[in-house]
């Protein structure tokens, strides 16, 4: 099973064009979205939820066309949109009812198990009777992962799951997404490199409607293998660093600042290699493409 | 359908009617409502059917505004922001969803119509002090069904298709002006009226289907265009609205289906002494009666309406009468006049045995009248309820008695008459 994209447009009414030509094959695992707001994301997986038509191009869910198969993806696929609620006076336990039956969930004491089984998985049962108007921000995302599990999805889409969530109900979600990701597909968007850097293995950066990099997350970092620094400065050497390096990070440490840098060589004595993480991948494409723009 | 298929819809109307009637302004309808058909009903002397009758009345037009405010499921998931979590759900998009849907909010409004009627029949028979009888009841729960139903389709299809409360606001304007508007043009378009059942039924089902044809796409439509669009039906029903009543006003609205017998029956004159003006009326069973079926006794005609409760009374004086004459052969027969079929179906029961109720079937007619527009109240001169007329064995008139305060005259008449046979 996988997710296959091919020429992906979407240009709206008002001719802004959210997607330029994607290009992507998504197979099972926690696939990451990443990129900058506005970069097309939600528009990519509103068009994969079967809730957007493109403008052309080709998309195929485990070989169902978003056209025109609509019916048969949304019976395999979970979504939870960036933005949602639940009608607050129903509690957790019938908001989940709900959303069982338009899963067309009809047999009564399946759907009540497959409720308790959602209810579980997000760690909802001990609020089951609770109104959703009574719930926490973290509680409320969990109820939205709760619902899209409801009918057992190959394809789960979660869109910016962990915006406005305190730590431990980040990492919570985290784990829980990459719990669900055995045996189907997890698409992951968001513009927090963390949440995917913890989750994913695969990911696609995204920068104004196209596809800047697609892959394992590995292959997003072997070009920086060896080329990633850290160098402990004083605060007054930071503008000077800047100058003279690639900086993708900045971070407060005991004796002072601590930079981190892409570079081919270090010539700075204080600077020592360190293994290239995410923000260094993510920072450096982004970088690549706004210099790629300034020469065109 | 499957028998699944059926227990989910079923499951289905109960988390809606649950969503309905889970919100405040749900139960402060309900709180308002009742007492206002408890205040109406605990004047003394009011029976089972005036009751009913009031409150069908109270709970046309103020249920029907609150259906049309808690009818679209569109704007309410939009307000909610649920609308992309159902529309992803694969019956999200769904035909029978929105039929399920709408059919929830009908089972809420009903139910808050039940509780008000068992409101007023409880003060009637408490406070009232007359006895209480479901059946009356029972007739008004459902002669308002389909004027419910047909409120919240309106503000369901208005609001789901423009997914804007501002639709619904829409149609209660309409469910406000148009039925309290006795003028002849925009009462074509009362459809609270009970004789008017299969055309409201018709009216519902065709808005209702054609929402729920058009639901998915008008969901997923932008915030923006589905403002624009509730705007552009506001500013045309506004202009429409307008039309109709700057036509009223000048007065020159006319008939918009002149009807041929009413207008023949309307066309006489009552004088005394001479013939009285015949009529075809209707009864509570639907079956027309004529003047002449009564020829060779004499006859009791008195008008009264519920829309003007204390005319009611005259029912009591000519059950009273047509007991006291009943042996003399008098005939005594009670005109209902009200422009909605439900009065009769309410009262159908009401009168003994010895008065007959007949229904003054007009509609759009008899500019100025107050109590109705019926055509047999404008060929006898009706100005004021009740009036009544005795009519002799010949079907001369003899007497005509207007007003409540010369009701007091007709037993005196009756005996005249009879005595000078």
């Amino acid at each position: 099973m996988q997710i296959e994209i091919r020429g992906l447009r979407k240009v709206y009414p008002g001719g802004v064009t959210a997607l330029d030509g994607i290009d992507l094959t998504i197979p099972p695992g926690v696939f990451g979205l990443l990129g900058p707001n506005g970069s097309g994301k939600t528009t990519l997986m509103r068009i994969l939820a079967t809730l957007l038509e493109p403008s052309a191009g080709e998309a195929y869910v485990d070989g169902h066309d978003v056209r025109h198969d609509k019916a048969a993806i949304r019976r395999m696929l979970g979504y939870m949109p960036q933005e949602f609620g639940f009608y607050p006076s129903l509690t957790v336990y019938e908001t989940l009812d709900y959303f069982g039956l338009l899963c067309r969930i009809n047999d009564p004491s399946e759907r009540r198990s497959r409720v308790e089984q959602s209810l579980g998985r997000a760690n909802l049962d001990e609020v089951a009777g609770r109104r959703v108007s009574t719930l926490s921000g973290g509680m409320k995302q969990r109820l939205g992962i709760a619902q899209a599990l409801l009918n057992d999805p190959s394809v789960l889409i979660v869109d910016e799951p962990t915006a406005g969530l305190d730590p431990e109900e980040r990492m919570r979600l985290r784990n829980l997404l990459v719990e669900l990701a055995a045996g189907r597909i997890v698409i992951l968007s968001t513009h927090i490199v963390s949440d995917i850097s913890v989750t994913a293995e695969r990911l696609a950066i995204l920068d104004r409607g196209r596809v800047l990099f697609a892959g394992p997350v590995a292959e997003l970092l072997a070009p920086l293998e060896g080329r990633t620094w850290i160098i402990d400065i004083g605060e007054e050497e930071l503008g000077q660093i800047r100058e003279q390096y690639f900086v993708t990070g900045v971070f407060r440490s005991a004796t002072g600042m601590q930079v981190r840098v892409i570079a081919d060589e270090m010539a700075d004595s204080r600077g020592y290699s360190a293994a290239p993480t995410l923000d260094d991948a993510y920072v450096t494409t982004m970088k690549q493409e706004a210099r790629l723009d300034d020469v065109a | 359908m499957t028998w699944p298929e059926l227990r989910a819809s079923a499951a289905m109307i109960r988390r809606e009617h649950q969503l309905a009637c889970r919100s405040a302004a749900f139960w402060a309808m309900v709180a308002l409502g009742s007492l206002l058909v408890l205040w109406r009903a605990t004047v003394p002397g009011t029976s089972a059917a005036l009751a009913a009758y009031q409150t069908r009345q109270t709970i046309v037009l103020g249920v029907g505004v609150v259906a049309i405010f808690l009818g679209g499921a569109a704007a309410r998931d939009r307000r909610y922001a649920v609308s992309e979590l159902v529309l992803a759900k694969p019956w999200g998009s769904s035909p029978a969803l929105v039929v399920t849907r709408f059919l929830g909010v009908c089972f809420s409004l009903l139910g808050a119509t039940a509780i008000m009627l068992l409101v007023s029949g409880v003060g009637q028979a408490v406070l009232g002090g007359t006895p209480w009888r479901p059946g009356p009841y029972v007739v008004a729960l459902l002669v308002s069904a389909i004027p419910i139903g047909l409120a919240t389709a309106l503000g369901f299809s208005l609001a789901t298709l423009f997914t804007t409360p501002l639709a619904s606001g829409i149609a209660a304007l309409y469910w406000v002006v148009i039925p309290l508007t006795r003028a002849h043009l925009p009462m074509a378009f009362d459809v609270t009226l009970w004789q008017d059942w299969p055309k409201s039924l018709l009216l519902g089902a065709a808005l209702v289907s054609l929402t729920a044809a058009l639901y998915a796409r008008s969901a997923r439509r932008e915030g923006g265009s589905g403002r624009r669009a509730g705007w552009t039906a506001a500013l045309l029903f506004a202009a429409a609205l307008a039309a109709v009543l700057v036509v009223t006003a000048r007065g020159d609205d006319g008939l918009l289906e002149p009807d041929p017998v009413l207008s023949a029956m309307a066309s006489q004159v009552a004088v005394e002494d001479r013939g009285a003006p015949g009529f075809w009326l209707t009864d509570s069973e639907g079956r027309l009666v004529g003047l002449s079926d009564f020829r060779g006794g004499p006859v009791v005609l008195a008008f009264w309406g519920p829309g003007a409760p204390h005319s009611a009374r005259a029912l009591t004086l000519l059950d009273e009468v047509a007991g006291e004459f009943q042996q003399q052969g008098l005939a005594c027969i009670a005109v209902l006049l009200d422009r909605d079929a439900a009065a009769m179906r309410l009262f159908g029961g009401e009168g003994e045995d010895g008065v007959l109720l007949l229904w003054d079937r007009g509609r759009h007619f008899g500019d100025g009248m107050e109590w109705s527009d019926s055509p047999l109240a404008v060929s006898y001169g009706v100005t004021a309820v009740p009036t009544a007329f005795l009519i002799d064995q010949k079907g001369t008139l003899v007497a005509g008695l207007h007003g409540e305060s010369n009701l007091h005259r007709l037993r005196p008449a009756i005996l005249r008459l009879l005595g000078e046979r």
